[in-house]
């Protein structure tokens, strides 16, 4: 449906995305998951030619977004950051206008207009003004201004930001809903959210692509791993030698001292169990272990750790995820 | 197009600004009619026309200072440029919606010169001659006011930007006639235009050679024709404001004249603003 190949967009001599490389196939949500200023919000403004890569190319449904743009816009239904709506309009002008921007015929969109306001729940809103609204029926006005002309593709950054929870459970309920008839993508932060709605993640960080594959893939790449949470009476430095000093140890994910008592937060290597190993050399230590949890390593931590760059854990969990990516490219050719 | 036309329309007349601009043209417009024609009595609506051009200082600043300055701002522009209408239908959608604001008033002011056919029989072909002029006029300075427009998201740098080109350009005849003596200012001034035409071309090209080297030979020419010929070298100057003062061609409208050179001067000047419109969206893409 949308194939973005190697594209690049630098200002100045700052890269926002640089080598970007990924294929969305029709029918599926597709989440966009990246700390702020990863890329997420310039990848969809160029996927929707609000602005123009420096290189690489985007292809909507086999129409260039260079080459025919206006085919390749009509396939596309997009809601920015910021909701465009003119704020001297009632949201039933507001989407007679988005309709009328995407060549609807009257009819037709008389028809679309009382649809798509059903759907997006804003029916009883429709005559005032957009400026009166709060900002939880904003974003659905803008949302429902991406819906109409039923585009194939519909692109949404950032949804559910700003929105009381009970919003954003009503949101994501819509977005499942709208992943049976359209193809999604959506962009956010917030992890659980992606992991809630999308059936694909692609996860972002500092302009690359670090990792893609469904929620469950990516939990599983690391589900060889898991982590041990231990707590021990001793101060932190005697602690953590001693914990270092066993063999086959991974690395201490966190660690902090508190009454005289240390938690620790370990990884430990695929297929061991180094419980045993552990409280019997704390103990030999003087250092009775007084907790000890196994913990398998959730999204979140992946997330973290292939986001966040200084993180040495997060280094080598960047090869796994390259070769994956070539993988994927190479079954797709 | 159309519906970009039609919303530009009603953010117009859906709030105070498009009545209150109509209203400030046709008072302007009718109070130098009872003066000039009716107390005057002077069969020339043209005379009305010529002078009230200085409208155009406000009105058209004021006209063009929201049309993509405020899409800019609020990001509305967001949902014109990723939708399929392309780029050339979103800017005359918009031209259109402004000329249509300015084109009210003057259909109004239009009924003027029939109410002078009370006073006696005469030919009334000049004054709509006249009145084609000043809507050309119009066309020109609002394609200058939307470009200026489309290169800030701040209103207030917009209408006073076009404030700035627009007095510019009315008070140029006058400054034209200080400007007939003396070939070494306006070589001063073609070797500045000549320097920032080059550093536009070496920028552009990335080449620093092809910059220096279009400085060297328009110096060379320009130095060549000072020896020879320095009359030439005022007379063009002296032509190149005139080129800018656009206000002037205007008055070839007035009495009983009609210039096809007017008329292709402000259809060229509509067309490329207009264009560098369009450039300067297309250019906001890219950065």
């Amino acid at each position: 449906m949308i194939k973005v190949e190697h594209l690049t967009k630098r200002y100045g001599n700052h890269y926002a995305i640089e080598d970007l490389s990924f294929t969305v196939e029709e029918g599926k949500i597709y989440g966009l998951l990246g700390p702020n200023g990863a890329g997420k919000s310039t990848t969809m403004n160029i996927i929707t030619g609000y602005i123009s890569a420096t290189s690489g190319t985007v292809t909507v449904d086999g129409h260039d977004i260079l080459e025919e743009p206006s085919a390749a816009r009509a396939c596309i239904g997009y809601l920015p950051e910021i909701p465009p709506l003119y704020m001297d309009m009632t949201p039933r002008e507001y989407l007679n206008f988005a309709g009328e921007l995407k060549g609807m015929k009257k009819a037709a969109r008389k028809e679309q207009i009382q649809r798509v306001m059903d759907r997006t729940g804003i029916a009883e809103m429709a005559d005032r003004l957009i400026k009166h609204l709060s900002k939880g029926y904003k974003q659905r006005v803008g949302l429902a201004g991406a819906l109409m002309g039923s585009p194939k593709v519909i692109i949404l950054d950032e949804p559910t930001v700003g929105l009381d929870p009970a919003q954003v459970i009503g949101i994501r309920e819509l977005i499942r809903d709208l992943g049976k008839t359209h193809t999604v993508i959506l962009s956010s932060h917030i992890l659980s959210e992606v992991q809630a709605v999308c059936d694909q993640v692609l996860i972002i960080s500092g302009g690359h692509l670090t990792a893609q594959g469904t929620p469950e893939e990516l939990s599983q790449r690391l589900s060889g791993k898991t982590a041990l949470n231990l707590t021990a009476l001793g101060s932190l430095e005697k602690v953590r030698a001693v914990v270092e000093g066993v063999e086959k140890i991974g690395e201490i994910l966190e660690a902090h001292e508190e009454n005289g008592e240390t938690s620790l937060k370990v990884e430990i290597p695929s297929g061991q169990d180094l419980r045993a190993e552990l409280s019997a050399a704390l103990a030999g230590a003087g250092c009775p272990v007084t907790a000890l949890a196994t913990e398998t390593l959730s999204l979140e931590d992946i997330f973290l750790q292939l986001t966040e760059g200084e993180n040495a854990a997060g280094q080598q969990e960047e090869e796994p995820a390259a070769a994956d990516q070539e993988q994927e490219e190479e079954t797709k050719e | 197009m159309i519906a970009i036309y039609k919303r530009e329309l009603k953010s117009f007349y859906g709030g105070m600004m498009g009545y209150l601009l109509d209203a400030f043209f046709i008072l302007v417009g009718g109070l130098y009619f009872t003066a000039v024609n009716l107390q005057g009595g002077y069969s020339y609506f043209s005379y009305t026309l010529y002078n009230t051009c200085f409208v155009f200082l406000i009105f058209v600043p004021v006209l063009t200072m929201r049309s993509f300055a405020e899409e800019r701002h609020n990001k509305t522009d967001q949902l014109l440029l990723t939708s399929p209408v392309s780029l050339g239908r979103i800017v005359m959608g918009k031209y259109l919606a402004l000329m249509t604001v300015f084109v009210l008033p003057l259909a109004v002011l239009s009924v003027c010169p029939l109410l002078l056919r009370i006073g006696g029989e005469f030919s009334n072909l000049s004054n709509y001659s006249a009145i084609f002029g000043y809507f050309l006029l119009g066309a020109a300075c609002i394609a200058i006011g939307m470009f200026v427009s489309s290169l800030t998201e701040n209103q207030i740098i917009a209408v006073l930007g076009t404030f700035a080109i627009l007095l510019l350009t009315y008070l140029m005849s006058g400054i034209r006639t200080l400007f007939t003596t003396g070939s070494s200012l306006a070589l001063i001034v073609f070797t500045v235009l000549l320097l920032v035409i080059s550093l536009l071309v070496g920028l552009n090209s990335k080449s620093l050679s092809l910059g220096c080297m279009v400085f060297v030979l328009g110096g060379a020419v320009l130095l060549a024709l000072f020896k020879l010929k320095s009359a030439a070298l005022t007379t063009a100057f002296s032509g190149l404001l005139g080129y800018l003062s656009i206000f002037d061609p205007f008055q070839n409208f007035v009495g009983d004249l009609f210039s096809i050179t007017s008329i292709v001067y402000y259809l060229s000047v509509a067309g490329l603003f207009l264009f560098l419109t369009g450039q300067s969206l297309e250019k906001r893409r890219w950065n």
